[in-house]
């Protein structure tokens, strides 16, 4: 067996770690504010008085820029990371990611539907215009997973393997729609699409922050406590029935955490991939399968790879910018694959 | 006699002081979004005020060496703020919203032009440009020219008309010749071939695929063909070469093929448009070739 790192351990260090992605992600940029700068502006949008007229740009570059992007980077990487760990200890599937039960399909499509079909909601009223696009991916990844929920189930129970067959269809489902909504699409909007597929954290505000903060906040609040009867859902359905475990709820429970944090996730910053599907891995690969240790680890590694891929992703090519989706993989797949190999040899 | 020369010096440092102001509120540093903007801008003499430009703009040659600040509708709002502009230019496809808002939170002016493919919106877009470089003059003449150029060339394909019906043309946007899109109603490709004198044979919207089969029905009198990746001649190998029903067409078997720099079909008119038209009118309507050479 191989050798194991502390619970504690882990995630003291992911915390500090965490830390430091959060300082980089307010420290660097394009804009090179001195180190100084970034500092005394910090503490002057915390509300201490420090003395500083000399600072507005670099209290608008900190407060209305790097801040929200940090703080929509966390929350991404953490909810998309939990559902991941929700959606593998459901399936009981290391291979689970939460696009198995149709959200990401289903977000996609609500945004091709957005992005393409725009012009034909014409009398959308000004204030809802700028929102339409996350909300009908918000709308579509919550329909979509709660049509595969209710077609895993019969006779009051959810048939888990019916459920996956059933996610599988409606993703192609959903890929065959943001198909036809390509191909009906203009290049602009094609463009549009196809970034958006990417994934970005670029123009986070505060407005389209707070949702999602919520949303987030409560997942990580919520799952954590189903931590023991996730464990026992390893074991076996009716292992964990005979363990006292009100199994239909819990698998309820899981499928709309999954389907609200990373429908919130995806309508704030486009489908990002990859994080959903290793970083319960790699903790696992860590420090074991206890779930008690695995939901809050994989909160802050989310956040961690999600920040640490957002500081690739705006200064490799500064001014310009990639998209986020690109640089997780990029990175994730690499350290995943040299983890899997370490671990078998 | 004290009085006249202060009044003198005073008058003359007022002056002084008036221009330097007028100076100091037109913009000095600026970012252009926007490919045929950025050549308006180089046109009006104020390449030297562009500290970074998009993707899309790739004429004149000189902009590729500036930074980039990547697509059009993917900006990023540091990445622009780090190149400390005082003006940031695009058109209405200049995006995402959120990251323009941010951009003019930093006190940066964010100008907004037209990218239809209309005269009326060249003239406007001159005419702000021209505002903002302090170059009006300049402005109304190029918009002046451009229109009396386009006007031109309508009046010569009315009368090269005369002697020849419009051929039907066919314009290929492909990537090395393979899976060429057509430029069917409503594009920029369609407005191009329609200004040269073509009757555009594709009807559907958009840029679309056609199976080699409905190329070959359509029988195209000219191809017109764009490619991204390959220069001319290479290009029109490799399209040959990828489409083989494309080599019983008339267009083929006459020999009538030309190519369209891809550049012109994306962001709005640009100033090279009339030559390339010319080049295409020339082109469609042979008898009348030489006329439209000049």
């Amino acid at each position: 067996m191989k050798q194991r790192v502390q619970p504690r351990t882990l995630i003291v260090c992911l915390s500090l770690l965490c830390l430091l992605a959060v300082w980089l992600s307010l420290a660097l940029g394009p804009v090179s504010l001195p180190l100084f700068d970034t500092l005394r502006a910090g503490l002057r949008l915390l509300g201490l008085p420090v003395a500083g007229d000399d600072l507005q740009q670099a209290e608008m570059i900190l407060g209305q820029i790097r801040l929200p992007r940090t703080l929509l980077g966390l929350a991404v990487g953490a909810v998309l990371a939990l559902s991941g760990v929700a959606m593998q200890g459901l399936f009981r599937n290391p291979l689970a990611d939460p696009g198995l039960v149709g959200v990401a399909a289903g977000a996609a499509m609500g945004a091709a539907v957005a992005i393409v079909g725009g012009s034909w909601f014409g009398g959308m009223p000004d204030v809802l215009a700028p929102y339409l696009l996350s909300l009908c991916a918000f709308i579509g990844g919550l329909g979509v997973t709660a049509l595969v929920y209710r077609l895993g189930r019969r006779d009051g129970q959810t048939n888990v393997a019916t459920m996956l067959l059933a996610g599988v269809a409606m993703t192609a489902l959903g890929g065959a729609a943001v198909g036809l909504f390509s191909y009906l699409a203009d290049d602009a909007t094609l463009r549009t699409l196809t970034f958006w597929n990417l994934g970005s954290l670029n123009g986070a505000s505060y407005e389209r922050l707070w949702p999602l903060l919520m949303v987030a906040g409560g997942v990580a609040l919520w799952l954590p406590r189903r931590a023991r009867a996730l464990n026992a859902l390893l074991l076996g359905e009716s292992e964990a029935r005979h363990l006292g475990i009100e199994v239909e709820r819990l698998k309820r429970e899981l499928v709309f955490c999954t389907a609200l944090g990373v429908g919130a996730a995806v309508a704030a910053a486009g489908l990002i991939g990859f994080i959903g599907l290793v970083v319960p891995h790699l903790v696992r690969l860590l420090a074991g399968p206890d779930h008690r240790v695995v939901l809050p680890a994989s909160l802050l590694a989310g956040g961690v790879l999600m920040l640490f891929a957002d500081l690739v992703a705006r200064l490799v090519l500064a001014p310009a910018e990639l998209p986020i989706g690109i640089v997780t993989a990029l990175i994730g797949a690499p350290f995943f694959l040299v983890l899997l190999i370490r671990g078998r040899s | 006699m004290m009085r006249r020369p202060v009044a003198l010096i005073a008058l003359c440092a007022g002056l002084v002081l008036s221009t330097q102001a007028l100076a100091a509120e037109l913009p000095q540093r600026w970012v252009s979004a926007g490919g045929a903007l950025s050549e308006w801008v180089s046109a009006l003499g104020g390449e030297a005020h562009l500290v970074g430009v998009d993707t899309t703009s790739q004429h004149p040659e000189s902009l590729k060496a500036l930074p980039s600040v990547g697509y059009q509708r993917q900006l990023s709002a540091e990445g622009v703020l780090s190149l400390r502009p005082d003006v940031l230019v695009g058109t209405e496809e200049m995006g995402p919203p959120p990251v323009l808002a941010q951009i003019r939170k930093a006190g940066v002016r964010v100008e907004l032009f037209s990218s239809k493919a209309e005269l009326d919106a060249v003239d406007e877009n001159l005419r702000h440009l021209g505002q903002l470089l302090g170059a009006e003059q300049q402005a109304t003449a190029l918009a002046t020219g451009y229109r009396q150029q386009l006007d031109g060339l309508q009046a010569e394909v009315k009368q090269a008309q005369v002697g020849q019906k419009a051929p039907g043309v066919l314009l290929l946007v492909g990537h090395a010749g393979a899976k060429p899109l057509i430029a069917g109603q409503g594009t920029a490709g369609d407005w191009l071939l329609r200004q040269a004198g073509a009757r555009n044979l594709a009807e559907h919207q958009g840029y679309k695929n056609f199976s080699s089969e409905a190329l070959a029905a359509l029988d195209p009198d000219v191809v017109v063909f764009s490619d991204r990746a390959l220069a001319d001649e290479q290009a029109l190998q490799a399209l040959l070469k990828e489409n083989p029903a494309l080599a019983a067409s008339r267009a083929v078997r006459e020999q009538r093929l030309v190519s369209l720099d891809p550049t012109l079909l994306v962001g709005g008119l640009g100033p090279r448009l009339p030559a390339s038209l010319r080049t295409l009118a020339g082109a469609f309507y042979p008898a009348a070739k030489a006329s439209f050479a000049q």
